[in-house]
């Protein structure tokens, strides 16, 4: 049955495929496109904008996005408001959780049935950007999507080449996040401004013998990522086609440390953290566990469900400043097969400069992109959402430019890293062999790219 | 010339008829398996057209993946291990449910419950919560003075989750058994109890000899089955198959190049690959059958 199911199901997907190759070349959404970027200053797009406000047509655009239900329920509201203010605009939702969202989302990219504004990550940007699903937003900066409170800067996020494949809805950094009464058990009242490894590495030894855990362990596309950073080195060559750093001391000198913390009992091993069902029950929520690596727009969430002062503090160095970037959290996309770029491109406008909407948005998509929406939006804030949005600012100042997006096969990346980590972690694989299977198989992964 | 066309109405009448089944056939299974079958020979993303790459995936499936030949292995093991548990258990609850009994009809449905919710995502969340470290499977080891187990810790003790799950889902085989076991003669019994057998021998002389037709079609169903299992792995090790690839069964594997990987030509090839894999042992069942199935009526 399966078979035949797995049989069936890539066969139906061959056929959408084989489908929509005809239609892109007949005429559904190409031409619509070269016309609005050759009109790109003026004419196009803003004569159609006058029309539209003559008598506009009844238009459904779709939207997909992934995220947990608090997300899901402010941003419906997000689609009422703007549904009340532009009548004739209706808004299907689709949303999911992140992995689910990712499997349902390429079918549709084969079938040419994309929703027609769908939330990005920038691991998944220059899969769809580099394969021609996605639209040049760049015609619609500052005809229809108001940059005026927008830096450079927080737009060049969405950067592919020379094309903006995805709007910056939200700015993240990385951090780490704990709970200042446990970190006392282990002696130490504030952590230092400019910890180190080193100093992370000592004072979670501790943790064990204060029947705690430290933390949950790093993502390593993550942080790897950024201790590659400090080194002066990345994750990914500049064309995406290999890895982007020589020497596996590196991958030796950063893991290492982390299994051994795992082996004694410091972190928790990969089978207790899979046990794990969601925020509720995780270690730091109830209390057993100091502090959580990730991003700061994660926070609120965690403050929400932990209910107890939370605390924020900055990556350990050397070379932190080097290391540290602001990373768009996520993007809008406009797909190519939209067949109201226009009306989406509106929405998009709405999403990153009303301010009414952003109340309701407050920071869970990362800090805004648009300064006047910050300044109004703040006041109105919860203390834990101030200090994302401060963390954010001081991190303008004291970061470097992040790297480009992930190249395609990234998702494969990610899923390899897990997979070495975790033997590491079960003590199954030394990290000497370990650097050298993910430099193998990465490269192998990475090499398609070429 | 009349006649004819007359026939040939006839005919088209009969093709509008089955139009329903033979539409639904042609468009959602016998297209599919042909686009398989051609995508399994082509590099195809999802984004881009296919692009045909000859037998490049099924070499790379069998000299340079692996985690094909781990996912087999895993597979193997969990059919081998799994069905022959899971038929035993079957036959013993039949052989349990064959005896009269006021209450028996009430017995039957309970024991048949559960393969009614079997593969059901519901059971495989309930199943990881049972195996938990604080679950009850460690509570009751605890509680008869045994250390737990860390199930999700070690790859063949994960399996293990797996094989349990499919071991109770025993129902429809039992069923099958059950029916198997109605359709012996009691005068055979009988006889042979006349002539002094015993319950075992009676078991083994009578029973297993003249159920053999019936076990012949619940193992090739079951081993079909098993081979195909996917919901229990995807659920329980939350779509990766860990722990260190201990739950990677083969259908997983696959939805994981296709739907996580973006790699749908090798997940076509793989699934070619599952389908001769099962024809091959279906075959060798059949061949095998020969010398150890008895059918009865052969003999008359």
């Amino acid at each position: 049955m399966l078979v035949l199911l797995a049989v069936l199901l890539t066969a139906a997907l061959a056929a959408c495929g084989g489908g929509s190759k005809s239609d892109g070349g007949s005429g559904g959404g190409s031409p619509q496109h070269s016309g609005s970027s050759s009109g790109n200053t003026s004419g196009g797009s803003s004569g159609s904008s006058d029309s539209g406000s003559k008598a506009p047509e009844p238009v459904t655009l779709r939207m997909a996005w992934w995220g947990s239900q608090p997300r899901h329920d402010y941003t419906l509201q997000v689609i009422e408001m703007y549904q009340q203010k532009y009548p004739h605009v209706k808004i299907e939702p689709e949303y999911a959780n992140f992995d689910d969202y990712w499997k349902k989302l390429a079918p549709q990219a084969a079938a040419n049935d994309l929703p027609d504004i769908i939330q990005m990550d920038i691991s998944y940007l220059s899969q769809y950007g580099g394969n021609g699903q996605l639209e040049d937003l760049t015609p619609y900066l500052g005809t229809i999507i108001n940059v005026d409170h927008i830096s450079e800067n927080a737009i060049s996020g969405g950067m592919l080449g020379d094309k903006l494949y995805g709007f910056n809805i939200g700015v993240n950094t990385i951090q780490f996040q704990y709970d200042p009464e446990l970190l006392k058990k282990l002696g130490v009242d504030k952590l230092d401004d400019n910890w180190t490894w080193d100093d992370y590495y000592a004072l979670a030894s501790r943790a064990k013998e204060a029947g705690l855990y430290f933390d949950s362990g790093l993502r390593p596309e993550v942080f790897f990522g950024y201790y590659l950073r400090t080194k002066g080195q990345h994750l990914y060559s500049p064309d995406g086609t290999s890895l982007g750093y020589d020497d596996d001391r590196l991958f030796i000198d950063f893991f290492a440390p982390l299994a051994k913390l795992v082996e004694d009992g410091d972190t928790p091993t990969p089978d207790v953290k899979a046990q794990v069902k969601g925020l509720e029950d995780d270690f730091l929520v109830k209390g057993q566990q100091v502090g959580i690596w990730q991003w700061t727009n994660q926070f609120v969430g965690l403050q929400q469900v932990a209910n107890r002062p939370l605390e924020m503090h900055h990556m350990p160095g050397p070379n932190r400043k080097q290391g540290l970037y602001l990373k768009p959290s996520m993007y809008f996309s406009i797909t190519k097969n939209s067949k109201h770029k226009e009306e989406a491109a509106k929405f998009i406008d709405f999403w990153v400069n009303d301010i009414e909407a952003n109340k309701l948005i407050k920071g869970d998509r990362g800090v805004p992109v648009n300064s006047q929406v910050i300044e109004a939006v703040k006041p109105t804030l919860d203390p834990a959402l101030i200090k994302v949005f401060d963390y954010v600012a001081w991190a303008q100042e004291n970061s470097s430019p992040m790297d480009p997006p992930d190249p395609p096969g990234a998702a494969e990346i990610i899923a390899l890293f897990k997979e070495v980590t975790e033997a590491m972690d079960f003590g199954k694989l030394s990290a000497e062999d370990a650097a050298k299977r993910f430099r193998e198989e990465a490269n192998a992964i990475l090499a398609k790219n070429k | 010339m009349h006649m004819r066309f007359a026939a040939w109405r006839a005919q088209l009448t009969g093709y509008a008829f089955i139009s329903p089944f033979l539409l639904g056939f042609l468009i959602f299974t016998a297209f599919p398996i042909a686009a398989s079958l051609y995508l399994s020979f082509t590099d195809y993303n999802l984004f881009s057209p296919p692009s045909w790459v000859g037998l490049e995936q099924y070499r790379t499936m069998f000299t340079g993946d692996p985690k094909f030949w781990k996912s087999l292995r895993v597979t193997f093991l969990y059919v081998f291990v799994g069905v022959p548990l899971r038929l035993s258990f079957a036959l013993l609850v039949a052989l349990l449910l064959n005896r009269a009994s006021r209450a028996i009809g009430l017995y039957r449905t309970v024991y048949y419950l559960p393969s009614i919710i079997g593969g059901s995502v519901a059971v495989s969340i309930m199943w990881r919560n049972l195996y938990g470290d604080e679950g009850v499977i460690n509570l009751a080891l605890n509680f008869f003075g045994l250390e737990s187990v860390r199930w999700f810790a070690d790859p063949l003790a994960a399996l293990w989750m797996l094989i349990t799950l499919s071991v109770w889902q025993f129902g429809s085989s039992m069923l099958i058994f059950l029916a198997g076991l109605k359709n012996i003669p009691p005068s055979l019994y009988e006889a042979a109890s006349v002539d002094g057998a015993n319950p075992i021998q009676r078991f083994f002389r009578i029973t297993m000899p003249l159920l053999t037709p019936v076990i012949l079609f619940n193992t090739i169903m079951q081993t079909i089955a098993a081979f195909m299992t996917f919901i229990p792995a995807y659920i329980i090790s939350k779509g990766e198959g860990g722990p260190l690839d201990g739950t990677l069964l083969y259908s997983l594997y696959l939805f994981r190049r296709a739907f996580v990987f973006y790699d749908m030509g090798y997940a076509a090839a793989m699934a070619w690959i599952l389908l001769a894999i099962v024809a091959v042992l279906t075959a060798l069942v059949f061949f095998t059958s020969k010398f150890w199935v008895f059918y009865e009526t052969k003999e008359d």
